[in-house]
């Protein structure tokens, strides 16, 4: 038996697996009946050997040691030559593993509410283009085209912040964030998302931001910490057609279960609407242990970075390096001039300016110094700003003129108290105040702003709805105010008078969707009566203006360059108002009749004739518009740029692009619902 | 003295017994329909439970069921204006509310209106007019509640005999009350009536009970004996024998429409009125058959 192994030992180099094996084997057989039997079965077998155990003894440990060291030689070469067989066995092991583990099942639901949403194109109290068609199965999908059962948003493109109504916007705005819209979709049960799929109907490729929020808002006990965790982020695209699609971009995996999705919108390079029908999420309900998708590239500057917190901003980091830098040298940054370096820091965006105010004293003089946030925008920040933050940014506020705070503070993150305190003490020389969806806002807050901003100038509380409607009677204190958004508010008609008697110089006024106003004629006779410098006047979705209103606003708001009446199914043009209309407001720019059945030629050649200003129109879903008539418009409105005929039964797709041909500046939307 | 204790007893058992509801479960309807349209190249079903221009929909939400038949007013025809889109329109709008839970099943004339509302709300101009019958089974108190609004109607069967039936809403004769909406300008000229006018009703139902809903189609050419008649044959209540049922009882009534010497119900009421006709009425049917049975999932 031991010469068979050192023979096979010597011819070893010419080893294959195969043969080490059974080598191995013999070896670990030879061991064990070494161990066993001694020299009698040696002789049995009839091999020669040396019947004293003494040489024995001596060579079976050398032995040993020999046949060890081959195993591990060989077991080396074994591996190194085949890796991917070694790699197999090895994720056989791991699967013969996670085979005792329960399977994970992938859960896949549709959204069962829309709990929150900044704009949508329906009414408040009906199914069609509204936003809580999200919730559910899809409608529509996978057909194409204008359907009353999706989710519209209120904007498209960019055509609404070209008009002067809309205020100038905010500097320091982070370059990653383009979100004009958002809307929070509840599903039923929390679970690890492995993807989210958003079936788009229509002119698709407005999603940008898909987060995803650690609180379940049909809990009964609510965590104190609320946290919004970034699953996808994209830069706003062309639509390359308006045809359905189901969008599904790589998601990142979280760390906790969620039900609650938000998705931000920016439709500006868009042609028209976008409209959703519904979205998907798969998830499991376990946490993954392996990656159950690929991860994408995320630029480092795209996550949300929790741990840096505005809050931090207040502690103040004293080093004592300074010193050691001045004996070293520090870049002589310290020369120049105060000016320049606070010219410089006016690039940096506030999460930046906090950090930096933290490196060193210098820094922390600059970033505090209140000539630096006269323009504060914390839209971007809304998942990261609460009380604490406020209250740290406090001390630098002093100068603020213009602050936005749209859509922060929600699900608990700030109180009205600590936004009470803070406008308190920074509100004073406040011109600018954007506060459109800030839920968390009360009587109370809008009281301490009334009091506090004696030169506000301009307002916005778009889509605050559970503000309540005494609330707004606050407002006719602000006597010098001259915007004033109270887009889908509750605001009431007793509070819009109030307010009118005593804000006479309003330039801007948008009353969209206030459904509690009952009577509008004398909404707009109260304007003009007192508000004569009126320059727009958004009145989407009023139910009843009448014509003699109309012709009253007109008679006195001379000034009027904006005037949105889509969806106010009241007015007749058979009575004449907007020719009234057209002869009265020769600085037109602006002019929505969208879905206002009664809008005929001789409106349009009213217009064309006395409105050559005009750069946006809007006459969807009328039968009584010609061709000629429009062409008629459109040679004598030289500057117009929008011009929307969807559903209008005389003007037909061939003629549109006949005029797209003549009027090559103008943007002519033809929607269909095929 | 014991026995006046047990007899306290049974007396109390058997009037608490007596006093609690009988039946706990919860009622549904199954539901089939059946049509054909007037015109015979529409016969062919354009988007699903539409016949003609005259329109239906089934739907359920929670322990309600409702269903619904609309008839399209065909003088629209002669404007360019194709009858069927309003009633189509109209129903499936009827059907999206029901499913979404946008109705309270004691009230289906908010159904109406709401949808009529909706169809306010569409971009695309829509025109046109048509009846409206709508019929909803409460399942958990078991009770039905219905409104019908112009000629379109329901007949609730128990025993073999009618129990219960809408009354028709007309004008004057083949003008039956309408919901429409008008071109500008010709509001005037168009007959438009608000869903409030609609006549509501509601009644307790029992299992078994046969509710048949039509629009004037059936009514006018069949009369009530030789429906009767034809429910007689309903042999169970599984889903296919009452589509058979509901099949028989459309292609009878559309044989008879066509029969020139066959005094229906409508000849009958033309006759009573001093028009000296005779013969069926050719008319889109539409019959939605349906039976009042337990719940089961």
């Amino acid at each position: 038996m031991f010469t068979f192994c050192v023979n096979s030992v010597n011819s070893g180099d010419s080893a294959s697996t195969d043969r080490s094996h059974r080598w191995i084997e013999s070896t670990e057989y030879a061991q064990r009946s070494t161990q066993t039997q001694r020299c009698t079965s040696w002789t049995r077998r009839g091999l020669r050997f040396p019947t004293q155990t003494q040489p024995c003894c001596s060579m079976f440990p050398m032995l040993t040691l020999l046949s060890m060291f081959y195993y591990i030689c060989l077991r080396r070469r074994s591996r190194s030559g085949t890796r991917s067989e070694s790699l197999g066995s090895r994720r056989a092991v791991e699967l013969g593993q996670r085979s005792a583990l329960p399977v994970t099942v992938e859960v896949e639901q549709y959204g069962k509410e829309v709990l929150d949403f900044s704009s949508h194109y329906g009414s408040e109290n009906s199914m069609s283009y509204t936003m809580w068609n999200l919730a559910g199965v899809p409608n529509v999908y996978p057909s194409s085209g204008d359907f009353t059962q999706t989710a519209v948003f209120r904007t498209y493109g960019n055509w609404w912040e070209k008009c002067t109504s809309s205020g100038p916007s905010f500097r320091r705005t982070p370059p990653n964030f383009h979100s004009q819209d958002y809307l929070e979709l509840a599903f039923e049960e929390p679970v690890y998302p492995t993807a989210v799929e958003v079936l788009e109907t229509y002119h698709p490729g407005a999603i940008i931001r898909i987060l995803a929020c650690s609180l379940n808002p049909f809990s009964q006990n609510p965590p104190a910490d609320v946290r919004w965790e970034v699953l996808w982020t994209g830069k706003p695209c062309k639509s390359l057609s308006p045809q359905a699609r189901q969008f599904s971009p790589g998601i990142r995996q979280i760390s906790f279960p969620t039900n609650l999705l938000r998705l931000e919108i920016n439709s500006s390079l868009l042609e028209y609407y976008t409209e959703l029908d519904a979205v998907i999420l798969r998830g499991v309900r376990e946490r993954p242990i392996l990656a159950l998708y690929k991860i994408p590239v995320i630029d480092i500057n795209e996550l949300s970075d929790s741990e840096e917190e505005i809050s931090d901003a207040g502690g103040l980091c004293c080093r004592s390096t300074v010193e050691h830098r001045h004996v070293l040298g520090n870049g002589f940054f310290d020369r120049l001039p105060y000016e320049l370096i606070q010219l410089i820091l006016s690039h940096l965006p506030i999460p930046d300016m906090c950090r930096l105010a933290q490196t060193c004293k210098l820094f922390h003089k600059h970033c505090s110094d209140p000539l630096q946030y006269i323009q504060l925008s914390l839209q971007p920040y809304w998942a990261r700003l609460t009380d604490t933050s406020l209250c740290h940014l406090q001390s630098r506020c002093a100068l603020l003129q213009r602050l936005n705070m749209s859509w922060t503070g929600n699900r608990g993150a700030l109180t009205p108290a600590g936004f009470c305190s803070f406008m308190s003490a920074c509100g004073v020389s406040l011109v600018c105040l954007e506060l459109s969806c800030c839920h968390f806002l009360t009587e109370a807050c809008l009281e301490v702003i009334a009091q506090t901003c004696s030169c506000l100038q301009e307002l916005n509380l778009a889509s605050c709805d559970r503000l309540q409607p005494q609330a707004f009677n606050h407002i006719a204190k602000i006597t010098s105010l001259r915007r004033l958004v109270l887009y889908r508010t509750k605001v009431e008609q007793s509070a819009v008078l109030s307010i009118l008697t005593f804000c006479p110089e309003l330039q801007h006024l948008n009353l969209g969707s206030c459904v509690m106003i009952e009577d509008y004629d004398v909404v707009v006779g109260m304007l003009s009566a007192r508000c004569r410098s009126l320059r727009s006047l958004d009145l989407w979705r009023c139910r009843n203006l009448s014509e003699r209103g109309l012709v009253e606003l007109v008679s006195g708001c001379r000034l009027l360059e904006e005037l949105d009446l889509g969806w106010c199914s009241t007015l007749q043009s058979s009575s004449g108002c907007f020719q009234q209309l057209a002869r009265s407001l020769p600085r037109l720019r602006k002019l929505f009749l969208t879905a206002n059945r009664t809008v005929c030629d001789s409106d349009l050649e009213e217009l064309a004739a006395h409105c050559n200003a005009l750069q946006h129109l809007d006459i969807l879903g009328t039968r009584m518009v010609g061709p000629a008539s429009l062409r008629k418009l459109l040679q004598s409105c030289p500057q117009l740029k929008l011009l929307d005929v969807s559903f209008c039964s005389q003007i037909d797709s061939r003629f549109v692009q006949e005029l797209t041909s003549l009027f090559p500046n103008v943007s002519i939307k033809k929607s269909f619902t095929q | 003295m014991l026995s006046v204790l047990s007899y306290g007893r049974i007396v109390a058992r058997a009037v608490l017994g007596g006093l609690s509801q009988t039946d706990g479960r919860d009622y549904s309807l199954i539901t089939a329909s059946c049509g054909f349209g007037k015109d015979f190249r529409k016969g062919i079903l354009k988007k699903g439970m539409c016949y003609g221009d005259d329109a239906c929909f089934i739907a359920r939400h929670k322990s309600a069921d409702v269903l619904g038949v609309a008839d399209g007013v065909g003088g629209w025809r002669d404007y360019g204006v194709d009858p069927s889109q309003f009633s189509v329109t109209l129903m499936r709008t009827c059907e999206r509310l029901v499913k979404e839970g946008r109705f309270t099943p004691s009230s289906p004339v908010g159904i109406l209106t709401s949808s009529y509302y909706e169809l306010l709300q569409n971009k695309v101009p829509l025109l046109g007019s048509s009846t409206a019958c709508i019929v909803v089974l409460d399942g958990r108190s078991h009770r039905i509640h219905t409104c019908n609004l112009g000629d379109s109607g329901f007949l609730v069967v128990r025993g073999g005999e009618v129990v219960h039936r809408s009354d028709e809403q007309q004008h004057y004769f083949n003008t039956p009350f309408q919901l429409s909406i008008a071109p500008p300008g010709a509001e005037g000229a168009v007959l438009s009536d608000s869903p409030e006018v609609a006549d509501s009703s509601s009644f307790d139902v029992q299992l078994g009970d046969i509710i048949l809903t039509a629009t004037d189609g059936l009514f006018d050419n069949m009369p009530d004996y030789m429906i009767l008649q034809e429910l007689k044959k309903l042999k169970n209540t599984s889903y296919d024998s009452i589509q058979q049922t509901a099949r028989s009882i459309a292609e009878q009534a559309h044989e008879l429409a066509y029969d020139p010497n066959y005094m229906s119900p409508f000849a009958q009421f033309a006759c009573d009125n001093g028009l000296n006709v005779r013969g069926g009425k050719p008319d889109d049917i539409t019959v939605l058959l349906s039976i009042v049975a337990e719940y089961t999932d």
